[in-house]
């Protein structure tokens, strides 16, 4: 009775937390005012869109891609054509991330014939080819045109990053505690041995691709919409998969909240540690990362579970000192 | 456990301290003190004082310093940083409406050649530093980002390291470049080869060797639009993309149709798997117009004699004789053991037209300091700088030719360390 309690409370203390910080997250733009924050924040939802989208089909599926640059770049690609040739932002941010899905079903078919090491180094190359593709196609820069300078604001933009990474968290939720979430973790675990209880390996990684592809797709479109020149090329940039699997491995892979701290920490340390030391962040940074690797191979979210695990053993060392006949010294 | 643990805190400690202790490199300023030199004309008795002056002239800049862009932001910092120290060893920049002289202070990023970075720290700058302008880093990409950036937020920009003209076509104000771009390569080229060598040994007949990038497409077009002009034939247009390994066929196609120069913009990569199979195929241009690949110092390591004879349109060379280069070289070779870089200069040559600018402006308002930029008419390590309605600058072109291991500054003549070389002999008899 007393456990069922506890666990009521901690579910009304976790659902406080988050409405708590939904309401701080959505009033920033209205309390601060400068620039370089608000543009810090998008990068963070940003990164946590693109993080918790690799790891629907990396953490859950078990399937790690490394080819993941290629749905964002295509999300990127497709939405920042229809949108500067003056078609309505969401439509094209849907096509987007319709484009990112149709691929994903393209590649996806002949990909699951591939497992485990093969399977990543057969997306890589698969997106390295759209990389190399687009670069040769669509070789000029994308600017903004400068009557959209002139109107540009970060607002809007801070507010579609948001949604975006609320809309691909709460997805992944609802994913994972589902029947289809259950049989994507099955695959993982032994893809044979869920196949022999009627789990469709298969489909079940179709599925995932799938979804990955469209919030992937959704955020290329948020960045075509965010940046001001860029070569179209670029969201194609393997860097865009690797910082992904980073902040996920970073934060902790197959979890909800793993992306969401990995990408807070990913985007906002590194910047902290560029704006300080410039030349030698990146070796700080990587020195950081080998140490999270290191110590929490669980990512950081291990971090409070191990508090917790110290605490309650510290409360059952108390416990059992309590119970313990006092030593009077007669 | 509890050893890894305490190990991990002390790096952590370690961390955390050496970043709270570390800035961002500012350049060393010395306090803000009153004009010497400047007229003190007595103050009627009803004119009012003027306002304090701040402590610093705020100028951000976001560099490369790191990535595939990397070797560039190492030549452009210099440069900046010179000519920073140098204004303000003199007491920094005379502003009228403060009526003092104000340091410089200049707050450099690394923006990893990432341009979601670069515009992240624009921000940063123009956020926490409020700075009167921003100096850009190097490549047409970076500056693409970085220029809407200054546009957006109504700062001035000066960038070097980009010829790319397109940037220059999208209606931008902010946006000021002392560096040669692709209308003027595309037109020295055959002005300097007209100049220089007498008619019936020019080498007539063209190849381009087009990379599938804007500035590739970019020039590619004003070469061939350039040559009928000048009395030249364009006899083979062949395409590459970026990252290129095989190029036998377009240069067998050269050599067939007797193409006597060559003109391109590889990447240093292509450049040299280019120039490698040209020498293996037996075709030697009598000239080749090389931009780019030729720049980097390791050409002439790299190539040995396949690499002579070459030449680039850099935007800028340690031989040329204006006010202010000696002084830059001897600096530079103090700290790096060579002349001051091709970049160096350029980026030198920004931070003077700025501070030429600022005085002018008497104030630092950044739409004035923007103005008085559009109106820059001054000598600079680069020579006379004067800028165009789209913010191109009005600049020296020189022409550099690779001899015998060297960066040779060829033209123009008055500047010219050594004679052009002309025409080229066969790769075989080097």
């Amino acid at each position: 009775m007393q456990k069922k309690g506890s666990q009521v409370s901690k579910k009304i203390a976790i659902s406080i937390t988050i409405v708590l910080i939904l309401i701080a997250t959505a009033a920033l733009p209205l309390v601060v005012k400068k620039d370089s924050t608000i543009n810090l924040a998008i990068l963070v939802f940003l990164y946590v869109t693109l993080s918790s989208s690799w790891n629907i089909l990396g953490g859950y599926a078990g399937q790690t891609n490394l080819g993941h640059a290629a749905f964002f770049g295509l999300g990127a690609l497709t939405t920042r054509l229809l949108w500067l040739s003056g078609r309505p932002f969401i439509l094209s941010l849907l096509a987007g991330a319709c484009v990112a899905v149709g691929f994903a079903l393209l590649i996806g078919i002949p990909a699951f014939k591939l497992r485990g090491v093969y399977f990543s180094i057969g997306t890589l190359a698969l997106a390295q080819i759209l990389y190399i593709t687009v670069g040769n196609v669509f070789p000029m820069i994308t600017s903004l045109p400068t009557q959209a300078l002139i109107t540009y604001q970060l607002v809007p933009r801070y507010y579609l990053a948001l949604v975006l990474a609320l809309l691909t968290i709460g997805t992944a939720y609802l994913l994972v505690n589902s029947r289809l979430g259950l049989g994507m973790m099955a695959v993982r675990e032994e893809e044979d041995a869920a196949e022999s209880l009627g789990v469709s390996a298969l489909q079940h990684k179709l599925l995932a691709l799938s979804a990955s592809a469209f919030f992937a797709g959704l955020a290329g479109g948020a960045f075509a919409y965010y940046h001001v020149g860029y070569y179209p090329q670029f969201p194609f940039t393997p860097v865009w998969t690797f910082d992904a699997v980073m902040i996920a491995y970073i934060g902790g892979t197959g979890t909800i909240v793993g992306p969401i701290i990995g990408g807070i920490f990913y985007v906002v340390v590194k910047e902290l540690l560029a704006l300080k030391l410039v030349e030698l962040h990146l070796i700080v940074f990587g020195v950081l990362f080998i140490l999270a690797v290191l110590f929490l191979p669980g990512g950081l979210v291990e971090v409070w579970s191990k508090i917790q695990t110290a605490f309650a053993r510290r409360a059952r060392g108390q416990e059992a000192q309590a119970a313990l006949p006092r030593d009077t010294g007669i | 456990m509890r050893a890894r643990l305490m190990t991990m805190m002390v790096i952590v400690l370690l961390v955390s301290t050496l970043v709270t202790n570390c800035t961002p490199t500012p350049t060393q300023a010395p306090t803000p003190t009153k004009e010497a030199a400047a007229p003190t004309e007595e103050a009627a008795p009803t004119e009012a004082p003027p306002p304090p002056a701040p402590e610093f002239i705020e100028v951000g800049a976001s560099i490369p310093l790191t990535g595939k862009y990397g070797a560039l932001g190492a030549m452009v910092k210099p440069g900046y940083e010179y000519a920073v120290q140098d204004i303000n060893d003199k007491g920094g920049v005379y502003v009228k409406e403060y009526d003092a002289q104000i340091p410089i202070r200049l707050t450099i990023y690394d923006d990893e050649s990432d341009p979601t970075k670069a515009v992240s720290k624009l921000e940063t700058l123009y956020s926490e530093q409020n700075v009167v302008a921003y100096l850009g880093g190097a490549a047409s990409d970076m500056h693409a980002a970085t220029a809407a950036i200054a546009e957006k937020n109504k700062v001035p920009y000066l960038g070097i390291a980009f010829a790319l003209y397109a940037i220059h076509q999208q209606g931008y104000q902010y946006l000021f470049s002392p560096f040669p771009k692709s209308p003027a390569q595309a037109r020295d080229v055959f002005e300097i080869l007209n100049a220089e060598i007498p008619e019936g040994e020019r080498p007539t007949k063209v190849a381009i060797f087009q990379e599938t990038t804007d500035w590739g497409i970019e020039l590619a077009g004003l070469w061939k639009e350039n040559a009928a002009q000048y009395g030249y034939e364009v006899v083979v247009h062949e395409q590459y993309a970026p990252r290129s390994e095989d190029f036998s066929d377009m240069i067998l196609k050269a050599k067939q149709a007797g193409a006597e120069m060559l003109l391109a913009v590889p990447n240093p990569p292509d450049g040299i798997a280019m120039f490698k199979q040209m020498s293996e195929l037996g075709w030697t241009p009598k000239f080749s117009l090389i931009i780019r690949a030729p720049e980097n110092i390791t050409w002439g390591e790299t190539m040995g004699t396949v690499g002579d004879y070459v030449t680039i349109f850099p935007g800028w060379h340690h031989g040329e004789k204006f006010p202010g280069v000696e002084e830059l070289n001897a600096k530079y070779q103090a700290e790096f053991g060579r002349p001051a870089d091709l970049l160096t200069g350029p980026a030198y040559a920004c931070v003077q037209i700025l501070a030429d600018a600022i005085e002018r402006a008497g104030t630092l308002d950044r739409d004035a300091i923007r103005d008085a930029i559009a109106a820059t008419d001054m000598t600079t390590v680069v020579g006379p700088v004067t800028f165009n309605a789209d913010g191109t600058g009005n600049v020296l072109n020189p022409l550099i030719q690779w001899q015998n291991g060297q960066q040779e500054l060829v033209w123009p003549k008055d500047h010219a360390t050594a004679d052009l070389l002309y025409p080229a002999p066969p790769f075989e008899e080097r």
